[in-house]
């Protein structure tokens, strides 16, 4: 195809230029950050080279966050993945509402997180939550439990209202991929006698690798992004239990104000997601057939 | 044949069930319990039908409260944020569709880890850039910030959109001796109207529901967006359960009601465009 280099750049460069700018210059102050020893925001530091580097990667804290970090990328992958591929697979189907479902299970993703924390916190509160008493009235719970009172129990609560908030736009971009199969390649397996689940992964999953390749990245990058739903809830606690890097990041700096130290750690953050999304992007790519 | 379809329709209705549970039901929760009087709200016996209604905490909060000075903000950054959004990604959706030039897939790719970069890594560097250029505590703090993190997925869809207008109706116009700048805003923008109000809802949203750096980057009282001041109210020890949850759905009435109108073409836009 013939390269149409000056008017192309034209076109992108408006956006290429503020998207590089917000993005590179910060990253420039913040690796210069990185290499002093400076406090409190406005003040000025000494030049420590790479102590900082050193001191950090040894912490225990950045550990247990990398680790936290880690662990909240894979349970949310688990969970919307499921609770994705079921909404999607279900609006596929034709039912009587199927339109208006369609159009307003993304409800949870189009409301501010501020108010996807305030239902939660409602739904979930352990005083007088109607989780906590529709679960005491079947039966399942003798009296009424604290959803983010202990570790493990604030970490799996937090996983899930996050899935909640972004299983359905997820499962509308998996939707895409499948209004883009070939219907007829339905029709000839059954007459193969082939059955739903057998359908399902030998036809629509294979088919689905473009959007499973996005979908992969981004939502493995968006879910490392989680920040407010975490610290509006929890603020990191019960000891330090959904403390991810994204919130050790923010603590850093705006409550402990080691501004260098948070800056020490942007750079590792954004060095180790780069990382990730070059490895995925050159083996995972799909080949383009245009 | 016939139990085949039977297990099917089994599942269908049960996940059906889960899904109006699990996704549909709280929203009816916290609508039904903004109603509610105090006592109901935090009572530990719960009902699904409300036992009470009251308008009392909505009354606080129009006429008792900031919210007005909070929805105005928040009008202003989303709206502004939204149409530089689109402008910028209209332009470059179209370069990367249309015109293939060095570097063009690196842009592409560039684009898609963007949209996804950790905002939080940026937060303590922008914060230091904008006090040095003296822009904190600005609106345009919040749409610079914004037009960031909305502008990639953008024109990850536009691009999608702009796909599915043939080919040969652009060129005809170049026969007939049209310029770049005509068959864009004749052609492309009218046709890909659909898509590119999808995307003007999707930026929107993205603006409205920002917090972390409207919580940082902005202190006046004056400039607070909805989303910081509603935190304000999480965030306290004691918290009016019935203030917060009117202030919730109030907070959540401006994009429901912009996607009553729009939000097809949203939906439609992400089903049947978003990801050829």
């Amino acid at each position: 195809m013939k390269k149409n280099n000056i008017e192309g750049w034209l076109f992108v460069s408006p956006l290429v230029i503020w998207i590089s700018l917000i993005i590179l210059v910060p990253i420039y102050i913040a690796f210069e950050l990185s290499l002093f020893n400076v406090k409190i925001i406005g003040t000025s530091g000494k030049f420590v080279g790479i102590d900082n580097y050193i001191k950090l990667l040894g912490k225990s804290k950045f550990i247990n966050a990398s680790l936290n970090s880690l662990y909240w990328i894979i349970g949310n992958a688990i969970c919307q993945t499921f609770f994705a591929f079921t909404i999607a697979l279900t609006i596929n189907y034709k039912f009587p509402g199927k339109k208006i479902m369609a159009n307003w299970i993304i409800l949870s993703f189009i409301i501010p997180t501020v108010v996807v924390v305030v239902i939660w916190k409602l739904m979930l509160s352990s005083s007088s939550g109607v989780i906590n008493s529709v679960l005491i009235d079947i039966g399942f719970l003798d009296e009424a439990t604290g959803f983010f009172s202990s570790p493990n129990k604030a970490f799996i609560s937090l996983v899930l209202i996050n899935s909640w908030r972004w299983s359905p736009f997820l499962a509308l971009i998996i939707l895409s991929g499948l209004n883009s199969i070939n219907r007829e390649m339905y029709d000839a397996s059954k007459v193969d006698g082939a059955n739903f689940v057998q359908q399902f992964l030998f036809i629509t999953f294979p088919n689905l690798k473009s959007v499973l390749f996005v979908l992969g990245l981004v939502g493995t990058l968006l879910s490392f992004n989680i920040f407010d739903i975490i610290w509006l809830i929890t603020k990191g606690g019960p000891s330090s239990a959904t403390t991810t890097l994204p919130l050790l990041i923010y603590e850093t700096a705006f409550t402990k104000f080691r501004i260098s130290h948070a800056a020490t750690l942007s750079i590792v953050t954004s060095f180790l997601l780069l990382l990730f999304s070059i490895i995925f992007i050159k083996s995972m790519a799909p080949k383009e057939d245009d | 044949m016939i139990k085949e379809n039977n297990i099917k329709f089994i599942f269908l209705s049960l996940s059906l069930l889960l899904i109006i549970i699990i996704f549909f039901f709280p929203f009816f929760w916290i609508i039904t319990s903004s109603f509610k009087i105090p006592e109901e709200i935090i009572a530990t016996s719960t009902t699904i039908i409300p036992r009470s209604f009251t308008l009392e905490h909505y009354n606080k909060i129009l006429f008792n409260s900031d919210f007005f000075i909070y929805l105005k903000n928040s009008l202003i950054v989303s709206f502004s944020s939204m149409v530089i959004s689109i402008i910028l990604s209209v332009s470059a959706a179209y370069g990367l569709h249309k015109l293939k030039f060095y570097g063009n897939k690196f842009v592409e790719y560039s684009l898609l880890v963007t949209y996804a970069f950790p905002g939080v890594i940026l937060l303590v560097p922008i914060y230091l850039l904008f006090a040095k250029v003296n822009l904190l505590n600005s609106y345009f703090a919040l749409i610079i910030v914004n037009v960031l993190f909305a502008t990639p997925f953008a024109v990850w869809m536009l691009k999608a959109f702009f796909k599915l207008i043939p080919n040969e109706i652009e060129e005809a116009a170049y026969i007939d001796g049209a310029s770049r700048y005509i068959v864009i805003s004749r052609i492309i923008v009218p046709l890909a109207a659909p898509g590119i109000a999808s995307v003007a809802i999707f930026c929107f949203i993205i603006s409205w529901t920002e917090y972390l750096f409207a919580s940082i980057l902005i202190s006046g009282d004056d400039l607070k967006t909805l989303p910081v001041g509603l935190a304000g109210i999480v965030g306290q020890y004691q918290i009016d359960w019935g203030f917060l949850l009117s202030g919730a759905v109030l907070a959540s009435l401006p994009v429901i009601l912009l996607f009553v109108f729009i939000g097809k073409y949203f939906v439609s836009g992400l089903t049947e465009g978003a990801v050829k």
